[in-house]
């Protein structure tokens, strides 16, 4: 990729987009150009099904979803389609890899897509943002955008779930790091100036959906997380997944009521540490008003 | 001392389950590839909440034990976190599978009293209604999906929570965001159902 000219890619946002995960969306948006990424919205894109669309609508509806995103994308160019999402990821990622190597399949979807005169006929590929900075940005041209080094802020890279499994370290998932000991988050932590801390539970469990359907099964999972944070003393947690952010945010409080603990860990997202390393707005650019729990730290290095 | 044999089973069991999961399952068809390992269950993050692990389900299946496969927790406790999937030697889609069974599961009328039907319904009505998700009505339609005193209290429990999104931005006030071709989509999902009710799994 030459310096001037950025690459294009379709983007996906996600409900997260416009909900809960703002931050992420606003962040990413904000510095995207920085990496040379040029991002197209998808045209009237709908909800990729999440965790639970199969059981509220059945398999092959919970499939259009994502035909129909795709299908959509492909009118708009054979660019790569880009997500920031992680179960937008898993979703439309395994989806178009079905679709792609079942010519039956496909058919069905097809067939479905026809009742709004719609049909994917391409070979797109679709990928995660954090794959893309890897393998198309790479980190040199992070370092390089660096005018606001995060001297000194000690993050705790938490991976998650969805992002790395089960398609990192995949032809399909673009081979970009492994599931077991992902190492990118930490990565982009360092190039942006900050220290990454050891973090053994890097791709533990939030708990996911079952933690918003029913937190008293899995406030213990995000406890882990949270422990493993204050054990190394992180500043931050810093995650790339839209739901990791805001359950093990939002149940911090829970989880000191249940357990004892006194838990105040702000948890942000990767590329709102990015807005702030490229010197960008801490509101405009880096979104952190829209953290329920503040890191003065991170704040104090921004600039605004 | 050798105890009695029972003169007939105990249990009912559906000798025809195993072939029936292989054929209507989404993934249920590489279900014949697993060797009861235990990798799945033994990298399970909520295991210690499930009614059975995932190894332990695959047998019963195979045993036949139809009613309380389709009935188990476990379907509905599996948080999606695909450890299993990366981890299983014989390339068992093991999340796919917990998936696609809960998916028939409710189909049956299997899951009529599970939560996560009633949050899978309440999701599912915002995604085809609107063509995306509205985080906030959704919890709201399934917190009341517990009658209206549930629904208060789950409200009431989590309304901190709330003031935190609504004054971060992150809860949005006002009309639902919706996609321009809401008809088109409705369509589309309306005959994806019918393709699926004329059977076979969406994998085939």
């Amino acid at each position: 990729m030459s310096e001037t000219e950025n690459k294009k890619f379709t983007y996906y946002p996600g409900c997260s987009s416009q909900g809960s995960a703002r931050h992420l969306d606003e962040s990413l948006r904000a510095v995207a150009p920085e990496l040379g990424i040029e991002l197209e919205e998808l045209d009237d894109w709908n909800c990729c099904g999440a965790s639970v669309g199969h059981v509220g609508g059945g398999t092959l509806p919970n499939l259009s979803l994502t035909g129909r995103n795709l299908a959509n994308a492909s009118k708009q160019g054979r660019q790569d389609v880009l997500t920031g999402c992680a179960a937008c990821y898993l979703n439309t990622h395994a989806g178009n890899e079905k679709i792609k190597k079942d010519v039956a399949l496909r058919g069905r979807v097809n067939e479905a897509l026809s009742a709004a005169d719609l049909s994917y006929d391409d070979d797109l590929q679709v990928r995660h943002a954090c794959e893309v900075i890897v393998n198309d940005v790479g980190l040199e041209k992070i370092k390089d955008r660096v005018t606001n080094p995060l001297t000194g802020l000690k993050v705790a890279g938490y991976v998650g779930c969805q992002t790395v499994r089960p398609f990192a370290n995949t032809e399909g998932g673009g081979s970009y790091d492994t599931y077991d000991d992902p190492e990118f988050l930490d990565n982009f932590a360092e190039a942006c100036g900050a220290e990454a801390v050891d973090f053994d539970v890097k791709t533990a469990c939030c708990g996911g959906s079952v933690s918003v359907m029913n937190p008293e099964k899995t406030l213990h999972l995000i406890k882990q997380i949270l422990d493993a944070a204050k054990d190394v003393g992180a500043d931050v947690i810093a995650t790339p997944c839209p739901l990791c952010q805001t359950n093990v945010e939002m149940y911090q409080e829970a989880i000191n009521k249940e357990f004892g603990t006194d838990f105040n860990i702000p948890v942000v997202f990767y590329s709102q540490l990015m807005a702030v390393a490229f010197g960008m707005d801490k509101e405009k650019g880096a979104a952190l008003q829209r953290n329920t729990i503040r890191s003065e730290k991170l704040e104090g290095m921004a600039k605004s | 001392m050798t105890q009695a044999v029972p003169e007939q089973a105990s249990k009912k069991y559906d000798l025809g389950f195993a072939r029936w999961v292989y054929e209507n399952v989404d993934g249920g068809d590489k279900l014949s590839m697993c060797m009861q390992c235990g990798a799945c269950s033994g990298s399970c993050p909520i295991g210690t909440q499930m009614d059975y692990g995932p190894r332990k389900l695959f047998m019963m299946i195979r045993a036949g034990m139809k009613d309380a496969v389709l009935s188990s927790n476990t379907l509905w406790n599996c948080t999606k976190c695909y450890r299993c999937v990366v981890r299983c030697p014989r390339g068992v889609p093991v999340t796919y599978i917990l998936g696609g069974l809960g998916s028939k599961a409710v189909e049956l009328g299997y899951a009529d009293k599970e939560d996560s039907k009633s949050f899978a319904s309440a999701f599912w009505w915002s995604a085809s209604k609107f063509g995306r998700t509205d985080e906030r009505l959704v919890t709201a339609k399934y917190y009341f999906s517990f009658g209206l005193v549930d629904g208060i209290k789950r409200g009431i429990a989590n309304l901190k929570i709330a003031f935190g999104m609504i004054k971060t931005g992150r809860m949005h006030i006002g009309a639902p965001h919706k996609i321009k071709d809401a008809k088109g989509l409705q369509s589309i999902l309306a005959k994806a159902k019918e393709i699926e009710s004329r059977g076979g799994s969406a994998s085939s």
